[in-house]
């Protein structure tokens, strides 16, 4: 056998192999459904958002938060602005597209204090997003995240462990633990030597506020945060569901989002991380928000739980 | 260390040939980060320190498929620059530089163009000798 038959034969070997492991696995299963789900949805325009809010900052406010879409929050208390993972871009990582237009335009944001990147996953950490803010703003990552985090001139950036706290003119901010998981790229999270993923409290002029970025369920990390604070408003992912096997690992569901707000001993919970980008296998953009506003109604908990609409601003506190 | 090996065709004034080529990186300078991340690099690099803007010394052996001469082994060393042009590089950006090959005992120096795309993971470059009048092209699937 001639050397170039022996190195063909081995090629074809190891992509039968690699075809195998990619195509034949339960999660391999999950991500070729996926991608075509997400390829299937690439031509589709986003659906748009009527009645923008031109000028959501207000020159001082008690408390006011607006839902950008996403994870993507806008919240002001007093003279302070808080944006959580900005994106509004039409893709997150290429090909996971946007369905629903964000709710502001970035430009609209024309002073911002700080901003929070709870994890450096492509619908959380948007390279092209973080280029259209104002470049006054402080970013906090979570630790070891820098090495993922181009220069985009904002004018300070901060690396948070757990529970280590940001304070600067009056705001404290502290890294919470959640539970997600690492890396940007896939495999690369196996070799990182922190946890990648953070959630945050906002404590500023009596208000405190939680932010869970994205997270599955842990009883233990949602219960030491509900000791620790007395949180106003938690801001809880509800999605992706489905798969649910494969996600309820990372992705808290419609009933772990109302267990970790009772948890954390919020008064107020806002639902994110849905209707907002194809993700998982969810039959539907309102798979997860229909499940939420079921459970919010059988426990009569409208007063407290808020199920914003992308571009929805509210003043909880004049 | 690739975990994939690129692969690369190699066309010299007569005859064509195909291989496969593992690269290592043991320098990386990135510009393109914040200042919370060190800019040498040492064997283990992200995916942004290299996208966003560097320039690397990297290192690689290439396994022919078919012997040129008496050999199936070529080895090389390479000086690239890492221009981002869309998305911060993430998307799309340029790769400029200069390679020297040594493949079956014969040496060669080269000018390297071409770009990355796919979050820096998927590269085209057009590799070219004008001494030797030798073209390589080479698809490079860079999983450090």
């Amino acid at each position: 056998m001639t050397n170039k038959n022996i190195f063909l034969r081995l090629t074809l070997l190891l992509l039968i192999v690699l075809h195998s492991s990619l195509f034949t696995t339960g999660c391999s299963s999950f991500f070729t459904r996926f991608i075509t789900k997400s390829f299937e949805n690439l031509p589709i325009s986003p659906n748009t958002v009527a009645g923008k809010i031109a000028h959501p900052i207000f020159q001082n406010v008690g408390l006011s938060v607006l839902w950008v879409g996403h994870a993507t929050c806008l919240i002001q208390i007093g003279d302070k602005i808080f944006l959580t993972d900005p994106i509004f871009s039409e893709t997150a990582g290429m090909i996971s597209k946007r369905r629903i237009e964000p709710g502001i335009v970035a430009s609209s944001i024309d002073k911002l204090d700080y901003i929070l990147i709870s994890h450096i996953h492509f619908d959380h950490l948007n390279y092209g997003s973080l280029s259209m803010l104002p470049k006054s703003a402080a970013m906090l990552l979570p630790a070891g995240g820098a090495e993922y985090m181009p220069e985009f001139g904002f004018s300070e950036y901060r690396e948070m462990n757990p529970w280590t706290a940001f304070e600067a003119d009056g705001v404290r901010i502290t890294a919470v633990p959640v539970r997600h998981f690492n890396g940007r790229y896939g495999f690369d999270g196996a070799w990182l030597n922190y946890n990648t993923f953070t959630g945050y409290v906002i404590e500023y002029k009596d208000k405190t506020i939680f932010f869970a970025g994205d997270t599955g369920y842990d009883p233990e990390k949602f219960k030491e945060i509900g000791k620790k604070f007395a949180i106003d408003v938690a801001f809880i992912p509800i999605a992706p569901i489905e798969p649910h096997d494969f996600m309820k690992r990372v992705h808290a569901d419609p009933e772990e989002a109302l267990q970790i707000f009772h948890d954390v001993r919020a008064k107020i919970m806002i639902p994110i991380h849905h209707r907002t980008f194809v993700q998982g296998l969810d039959s539907s953009l309102t798979f997860a928000q229909d499940q939420l506003k079921r459970l919010v109604t059988e426990r009569q908990l409208e007063d407290r739980v808020l199920i914003l609409k992308i571009g929805e601003q509210r003043i909880l506190v004049p | 260390m690739q975990a994939v090996p690129s692969v690369s065709w190699t066309s010299f004034p007569a005859q064509t040939h195909f291989a496969f080529e593992w690269e290592a990186t043991p320098v990386l300078y990135s510009w393109g980060m914040t200042k919370l991340d060190r800019p040498l690099h040492f064997f283990f690099v992200t995916q942004p320190e290299r996208f966003t803007g560097s320039v690397e010394f990297n290192i690689s052996a290439q396994l022919y498929t078919s012997p040129i001469g008496t050999s199936h082994w070529g080895f090389s060393g390479q000086l690239l620059a890492h221009v981002p042009l869309v998305e911060y590089g993430e998307y799309a950006g340029l790769n400029l530089g200069g390679a020297h090959y040594t493949i079956a005992g014969i040496s060669s120096n080269y000018i390297v163009v071409g770009f990355s795309t796919l979050f820096g993971f998927l590269h085209y470059n057009l590799k070219y000798s004008p001494a030797d009048k030798i073209w390589m092209h080479a698809i490079e699937f860079r999983f450090f």
